[in-house]
């Protein structure tokens, strides 16, 4: 017999669950990686002047 | 529990030791009595029937695609991402003060003497200052 499946829990949910997940996971390490503070210690090339530092 | 019993059965493995019903009703004992005549006389809901009680689940069931996987992954992503806040938190109340040699002004420095050293000149640091000029090369 070909009955049709009642949709599971997964069908009914689990695109929203996926996707706000996803988005959850990429707003909360957009906003760590970039607003708290964390310093990412990037190449100075191009970047800083260096300082004298001989006479100190 | 023994494998490959009642749920158990799976496409490797489909004909399960044990039925998945072992405690039967009246009416399904009277269902299996008539099992043991001939066929011909079931009809095909009581075939169906008989079926259940053997199996968990039929092999379209068996075979079904399954969107478990994106309730998974929703769940791995929301505690990935809770850890960034976790991240947060600790940058709130556990980092210690950021050491003087991690200033502005000292890295500064360090990098001029890094220079001084010739750090690295081939292909790394000095190979990018322009030591006549004073500035990073173009």
């Amino acid at each position: 017999s070909h009955q049709k499946r009642a949709p599971s829990f997964h069908d009914k949910y689990g695109n929203a669950i996926l996707a706000g997940g996803a988005i959850f996971c990429v707003s909360t390490w957009t906003y760590t990686a970039t607003q708290i503070g964390i310093e990412w210690n990037m190449s100075p090339v191009g970047r800083v002047t260096p300082k004298e530092w001989r006479d100190q | 529990m023994t494998p490959y019993v009642d749920c158990y059965a799976q496409r490797s493995y489909p004909m399960p030791d044990e039925p998945f019903c072992t405690e039967l009703s009246e009416e399904q004992r009277a269902l299996k009595e008539k099992e043991k005549g001939s066929w011909t006389q079931l009809s095909q809901a009581e075939k169906v029937a008989l079926y259940r009680l053997q199996f968990h689940e039929t092999f379209a069931e068996m075979n079904h695609r399954s969107n478990e996987w994106k309730t998974v992954m929703g769940c791995v992503f929301f505690f990935i991402g809770f850890t960034a806040l976790v991240i947060w938190w600790q940058r709130v109340y556990v980092f210690p003060k950021k050491v003087v040699t991690l200033t502005e002004e000292r890295k500064a420095q360090q990098l001029q003497r890094l220079l001084d050293m010739k750090s690295n000149p081939i292909q790394g640091l000095a190979a990018h200052w322009d030591y006549e000029k004073k500035e990073w090369k173009k």
